[in-house]
């Protein structure tokens, strides 16, 4: 087994190495990145410097042959994708994610200010996805085919449906903008700095109460359905009717022997909440205006900062790539029937 | 082709499931509405009845204003021709829609700025959006560009999945481990990412988006066709098949495809709410459909920028959950009708 976890990490080089060209390819070849950009705004002063009086040939083009040059080489557009790529991993390798095009910032220290945040959201949401979930369906499989069984399954398929940044706008047009019970959105009042530690405290977690039923509400489903089947299964297993059938209760036999049975599969997708608990949705980042790596990989691709958008995507693809061989290895953890060879 | 009985009992088994049966007949209703969306939401006429002549401008070409006696030679405002009919009281009439507005048609009124909020009298029975368009007309004509959205979609990438999948399953080899490895790497690329960055080059139209999104969306269905068709390979009807002598392509359509129909067929509801989702989650980033086509994502944006435009959140809000629940309800019970799990209950 130990060979074969060896061999899934290796693994992860071809496949990282794969993602990553291809998005440096794509960045490459989508027009308007840093140096249309930087002539757009040279056209701008010089229309405006000039007034009416600029000459056609500005207009079309401010910048020179050199500086364009000059610009290109800055950017590591003068060579070819591949040896750019090359450099790039370079030093990607030495822990150097680059310099944003954008804000002229260096790319670790813009995502490391925006981890907590992230991290924030994602350990909430699990722990209270975790927390309300596997009680709900253990309580769902054991009332199978009640009026409560039904009556919330109408209500985690509602949530299910709708995607969590709809449900964010829908509460703050309803909690925020009509009844004014909530904040609007950002993560912390205006006045955050001058707040005493208990009056942080309340501002943060009154600040995020929408943002994390917006992220709550999809995870529900997935999870609850997925404890309350497999628990279903093994209600109806063999071992299960044995231990009922040499007198125990029927409480003793659901949380002594089917639940831990039950369990297994919640076991599979814990290794992935390493990656959900920094990407974040940037659409509920979106919406809420909270300043998050989504937000941050979002913005970046609509203004083309590529060493922006070549970092995020480095960082949270080998995050997945990590989680799915730590989910491998809780499967394997937990149930000692599973052999990976 | 015949429908086999334990294909009937599927049916039958999909029917008794009331709730995901009543969300069907709503979805199946809603969908031919807006296919006919023209009959109920249009700023053309149904009937213009003037001087004996009697004319049907939902379809077709446009009918200047001359054509009724006023006095320019663009489309005839048939809003204003109906107030005048009435007034000259002269025995022409005209039929307008319930909802006589287009989703293209900026309603501008002097004395009010829009958003307007819901008016019976105005006929704007869900108010305007913010460049004073009514909020129905742009749902129901957004609902239909999303639905065929989503149905194009849907079978462009099954199309795309169940052939790649069924190769995969059914040759293997190093054709399978090669592919393996591509969808690999290519379901850990982003999404909505790549989405956005390409159409961000061009501004896409409804069958560019569905290309992209069928590029980088393949994999899952793949996968789930490889799966099945990996372990129908494995079972003793394809060997006898093979015995027989029947060729690749034969086994693949003829034996294994019927077989594994079931189980695509339980993915379908939730393929289409994806494709609902995705297309309103790039118009709300303002990524996908160009504007001025109607899009539910456009609105949810307008709704976002303008909280006291309530109507707009609301109405768009309100129709998405209907339509989703209503998938959601659909795509549960074809999953109980057509891969059921018998459950042991302890009294």
């Amino acid at each position: 087994m130990t060979a074969y976890f060896i061999r899934r990490f290796l693994l992860i080089v071809p496949t990282f190495l794969g993602i990553t060209i291809l998005i440096f390819v794509i960045t490459r070849f989508v027009p308007g990145g840093p140096i249309e950009r930087i002539i757009a705004q040279a056209q701008q002063q010089a229309l405006e410097g000039g007034g009416t009086a600029v000459s056609e040939t500005v207009q079309r083009q401010p910048l020179s042959d050199d500086q364009i040059d000059l610009l290109k080489k800055y950017y590591g557009f003068d060579k070819p994708v591949l040896v750019s790529y090359v450099t790039w991993l370079g030093k990607l390798v030495r822990g150097d994610l680059g310099i944003s095009t954008r804000y002229y910032d260096p790319v670790w220290e813009m995502i490391r200010e925006r981890i907590p945040i992230s991290l924030y959201f994602g350990l909430l949401t699990l722990i209270a996805t975790y927390g309300v979930c596997i009680p709900l369906g253990i309580a769902k499989a054991i009332r199978h085919k009640s009026a409560f069984d039904d009556a919330s399954s109408v209500l985690v398929f509602v949530g299910y449906a709708i995607p969590g940044w709809v449900a964010g706008i829908l509460m703050i047009l309803v909690f925020s903008s009509h009844w004014e019970l909530f904040p609007l959105g950002e993560l912390v009042g205006e006045n955050f700095e001058t707040m005493s530690l208990w009056e942080k405290a309340l501002d943060l977690a009154w600040h995020s109460m929408l943002p994390l039923m917006a992220y709550l509400i999809g995870a529900f489903s997935f999870m609850t359905f997925l404890m309350k089947n497999t628990l279903m299964d093994n209600l109806a297993a063999d071992y299960v009717r044995t231990a009922m059938a040499k007198g125990l209760t029927f409480r003793r036999a659901v949380f002594g022997h089917a639940l831990r049975n039950s369990l297994i599969p919640i076991a599979t997708t814990f290794g992935n909440n390493i990656s959900v608990i920094l990407s974040g949705s940037f659409l509920v980042e979106k919406v809420f205006n909270i300043d998050g790596m989504g937000l941050l990989g979002y913005e970046s691709v609509v203004e083309r900062d590529y060493p922006v958008v070549m970092g995020v995507l480095a960082i949270s693809s080998m995050l997945f790539l990590v989680g799915n061989i730590l989910s491998d290895m809780c499967v394997a953890a937990v149930d000692p029937r599973v052999k990976f060879e | 082709m015949s429908i086999s009985s334990l294909t009937i009992k599927k049916l039958k088994r999909f029917h008794a499931i009331k709730r995901g049966y009543y969300a069907f007949v709503l979805l199946v209703a809603m969908i031919l509405a807006s296919l006919g969306a023209e009959l109920l939401v249009s700023n053309r006429a149904l009937i213009v009845h003037y001087q004996d002549n009697w004319y049907f401008p939902t379809y077709g070409d446009i009918i200047p204003g001359k054509a009724f006696g006023l006095d320019y030679d663009y489309e005839t405002n048939y809003r204003d021709l109906a107030d005048q009919f009435q007034s000259q009281n002269a025995g022409s009439w005209v039929l307008m829609p319930p909802v006589p507005y287009s989703p293209f048609e900026n309603d501008l009124r002097p004395d009010i700025l829009p958003p307007e909020p819901p008016s019976t009298q105005r006929r704007h029975y869900l108010g305007t959006d913010t460049s004073g368009r009514d909020v129905l007309a742009r749902l129901v004509y957004g609902f239909r560009i999303a639905i065929l959205f989503s149905l194009g979609l849907l079978m462009a990438t099954y199309a795309v999945g169940i052939s790649i999948g069924c190769a995969m399953g059914y040759y293997g080899g190093w054709f399978d481990i090669l592919l393996q490895r591509i969808i690999e790497i290519w379901s850990t690329v982003p999404f909505l990412y790549v989405v956005i960055i390409i159409s961000s080059i061009a501004v896409p139209n409804f069958w560019w988006l569905i290309a992209i999104m069928v590029i980088f969306g393949w994999m899952g269905v793949t996968w789930t066709i490889r799966t099945v068709t990996y372990k129908e390979k494995e079972r003793d009807y394809v060997l006898a098949a093979k015995a027989l002598g029947a060729s690749d392509l034969r086994i693949i359509f003829r034996h294994i495809l019927p077989n594994t129909v079931s189980i695509i067929v339980t993915y379908i509801p939730f393929s289409i709410s994806g494709g609902i989702v995705a297309l309103t989650s790039l118009d709300y980033l303002g990524f996908g459909l160009p504007p001025p086509t109607p899009s539910w994502g456009e609105l949810l944006q307008q709704a976002w920028a303008n909280f006291s435009a309530w109507w707009i959140g609301f109405s768009v809000i309100a129709a998405m959950v209907v339509t989703l629940v209503a998938v959601t309800f659909v795509g549960e019970a074809v999953r109980e009708a057509f891969d059921p799990k018998m459950h042991t209950v302890y009294e």
